[in-house]
């Protein structure tokens, strides 16, 4: 399941993060960590205002992409969050985690927050409300959308329609982030402005995982060679005693 | 049993949890995710894309002057999109991509329909009780004709119950300085837009149809969606600026009063009173017209807080020399009442004698019909047609029609944004069910109640109108008149249109 988000569409009234923080359960009355328009654990999709350059007003969601190859995933070694195969939600497990906070650190948008003042914290994140995709429903935020700035539908489904709709009108700019971003997200955005003049972060196609998976694939068989290699120096040490031993024994 | 935990022991409890998690782990057991927990309405269920008629909600600005929002209150019910679009003809009206902003033209009706109470006026209750209790200012009041027959459904009254002079005495219990009658600057404004009415009418034939412009609401929405009609609004100041601008200028150096140490509050029906106040247009000499609006309702709260029951509060007359109404002016908070006014004046300065009894009891001009048509014959001046519009989706389609035919057949065209008019105000009170046409009839009942009740029925009568002029402006559409009671426009269009 993916998520295609018209900025032309926006207005700005935050049907979306109310809607999140309904289904969610999400304290209201939290103060914001990080500014008002920014995610933290409470918040976990916000609305940010833009002024372009040439003076519009655009409100842009934010919330997790939800990668098609999550490097918060990968960097977690208890598996606290996993990529969900069926409807392609990245999510988090809080029975599993650990605490370590290396999601936050490896997540290219900075997404994944941490509740700071709980007792036992977690992490906090958009679970594009995968209790109700499992269902078939949509997101809560994109139901709750009046405008039609959100969609909801199959990843390649909504790809076609993207590009249909810059195809089709000249305003829009011909990219579509989130197709290739990190290797491309299930959230999906339009824009008739750069992304660059909406706070975009620029990101490399490359995915975050694929750094590391040249080298950290070849650690298995090292670490097997390595046990190997000692087992043998043991063997060997053990022969040189024995054989002293005997030697010894022998005189 | 030692009370030493041995080394073993404890490395064994360590390992044994460790492997116990992997296991977890490898095997698939990761519990709930943390979201879904909560609540959603039941228009949100399914696939995203199932019609609904109603879901999401009205965007506001953190800037806006008039209303906002608490978030927790909301139920994403969408009832005030329903008001902002299929009411006021806002909402859906402004293409997207936005421009500059995002329309709002401040009439509180989202508020009015909002069920839980997640839209509020923007409220002003702290700043009004702090400039009462601060000894260095002359805190004076104003009260619109729509808030003497709405109050009083705050304290457990039936609607339309008229509370005119207990509002005053309330009003002087809390301390204020001074309470004027906003009937009285409805008086002035129909002496200025009558006259306005008539010059048009007689020699500036290009500003026909003649617009009124005491509702701030349909000025904004004017300014924004008919730019090409703001030379045919009326330039007068709307009543509570008129007043203010009196207070500041003609009640001050009548008192000895330095302007600047005068707070002067208004209590409307109105939340865009708020934004109309706050207007960089509405300033004579560095001097605010109005410096602090509240609703019906913040003033209930404001009287709560400070223990007055306006059932038992003493009755108390307004002060002059800001204090008189006549009928006329009392009809403002009815929708038709603007233009029911201006004719008895406008005939009176046509003919040189009052309006004959049928023009008294002008039916064609009242009731809740979304538009009005009317035709009054003034000897002199032939038969004037006129519109009464209220609610601004009834507005956009007259509008609508007018720029189709290229011309309009209506000399003057009254507008409202409000249905019912400001009876049925944004900062109307919510203890009564805001929607119910039973209560706006109820209120417009009693404000025609208090118009025959008056002893003088026709704005040039009032006393104080009359002193106010010969002491102070001259006449209608004098030089100084124009500086105090007149206004400008803004084009708003392009804040929305490419």
């Amino acid at each position: 399941m993916a998520v295609l988000v018209d900025i032309t569409k926006c207005i700005g009234c935050e049907s979306c993060s109310v809607a999140c923080k309904l289904y969610n359960e999400l304290d209201f009355k939290s103060k914001p960590r990080n500014g008002a328009d920014e995610l933290d654990d409470n918040r976990w999709t916000v609305i940010q205002q833009h002024t372009t350059r040439k003076e519009r007003i655009r409100f842009v969601k934010k919330q997790c992409l939800h990668c098609k190859e999550p490097a918060c995933a990968s960097a977690c070694f208890s598996k606290a969050i996993q990529k969900d195969e069926k409807t392609g939600a990245v999510v988090y497990y809080p029975d599993l985690c650990v605490g370590c906070r290396y999601c936050l650190v490896a997540c290219p948008y900075a997404i994944p927050k941490y509740q700071w003042d709980k007792q036992f914290p977690q992490v906090a994140k958009c679970q594009m409300c995968e209790s109700r995709l499992e269902h078939g429903d949509a997101p809560a935020c994109v139901s709750a959308c009046p405008t039609g700035a959100l969609t909801s539908g199959s990843r390649d489904e909504l790809l076609a329609k993207a590009h249909q709709i810059i195809a089709s009108d000249s305003r829009y700019v011909n990219h579509i982030y989130g197709e290739h971003e990190v290797g491309g997200a299930e959230w999906l955005y339009i824009s008739d402005v750069p992304f660059e003049e909406l706070g975009f972060k620029q990101v490399s196609d490359t995915p975050v995982t694929q750094y590391t998976k040249n080298y950290l694939s070849k650690v298995p068989g090292m670490a097997a060679a390595w046990a190997l290699f000692l087992a043998g120096l043991t063997y060997y040490n053990h022969r040189c005693d024995k054989n002293k031993k005997s030697d010894d024994d022998k005189k | 049993m030692s009370n030493n935990l041995s080394r073993r022991k404890f490395l064994k409890v360590v390992a044994g949890s460790g492997l116990v998690g992997f296991g977890a782990m490898v095997t698939g057991c990761k519990g709930d995710s943390p979201d879904g927990r909560g609540w959603i309405p039941d228009q949100y269920q399914g696939k995203g894309d199932f019609p609904v008629n109603l879901k999401g909600r009205v965007a506001i600005a953190a800037s806006n002057p008039s209303i906002e929002r608490d978030d927790e209150k909301c139920i994403l019910c969408g009832q005030c999109i329903e008001a902002c679009q299929n009411v006021m003809a806002v909402y859906g009206n402004y293409p997207l991509p936005l421009k500059m902003e995002v329309a709002c033209v401040n009439c509180g009706q989202c508020a009015m329909w909002c069920p839980s109470g997640a839209i509020t006026e923007k409220r002003s209750i702290r700043e009004v009780a702090a400039a009462l209790d601060d000894e260095s200012k002359f805190v004076v009041v104003q009260t619109a004709p729509a808030t003497k027959v709405s109050l009083g459904e705050e304290f457990g009254m039936e609607p339309g119950s008229i509370v005119n002079e207990k509002q005053v005495g309330a009003l002087k219990a809390l301390g204020f300085d001074a309470v004027f009658d906003t009937c009285f600057s409805a008086d002035l404004t129909i002496m200025e837009e009558a006259s306005e009415f008539v010059h048009r009418l007689t020699s500036a034939k290009d500003e026909i149809p003649h617009l009124t412009s005491c509702c701030p609401g349909w000025v904004k929405y004017c300014e924004y969606f008919y730019p090409e009609l703001m030379h045919n609004l009326s330039t007068c100041k709307s009543p509570q600026s008129m007043l203010g601008a009196v207070i500041k200028s003609y009640y001050a150096q009548k008192n000895n009063l330095k302007p600047e140490n005068i707070v002067s509050v208004s209590i409307m029906p109105c939340t865009a009173k708020k934004f109309e106040a706050a207007r960089g247009e509405m300033e004579v000499d560095g001097q605010r017209d109005t410096d602090l609006v509240l609703t019906t309702r913040e003033l209930a709260v404001l009287l709560k807080h400070r223990g007055i029951d306006l059932n038992t509060v003493p009755d108390a007359q307004y002060d002059s020399i800001l204090g008189e109404s006549t009928g006329a002016g009392r009809i403002f908070g009815a929708t038709g009442g603007v233009t029911e006014a201006a004719v008895r004046t406008a005939y009176f300065m046509v003919t040189g004698s009052n309006p004959p009894a049928a023009l008294l009891n002008w039916q064609p001009v009242r009731g809740l019909t979304a538009v009005k048509e009317a035709a009054a014959d003034i000897p002199g001046a032939g038969t004037v047609n006129i519109a009464v519009c209220h609610g601004l989706k009834n507005a956009r389609e007259l509008l609508d029609g007018i720029k189709k035919q290229g011309s309009s057949k209506w000399q003057f065209i009254e507008f409202m944004a409000c249905p019912g008019g400001c009876i049925g105000g944004g900062g109307q009170p919510k203890s009564t069910v805001a929607a119910q046409p039973e209560a706006r009839l109820k209120r417009i009942a009693a404000i025609y109640r208090e118009d025959v009740n008056a002893p003088k029925r026709c704005s040039h009568e009032n006393s104080e109108i009359q002193a106010v002029y010969k002491e102070f402006f001259g006449s209608p559409l004098s030089k100084k008149a124009e500086k105090y009671l007149h206004t400008t426009y803004t084009n708003r269009h392009d804040r929305l249109f490419d």
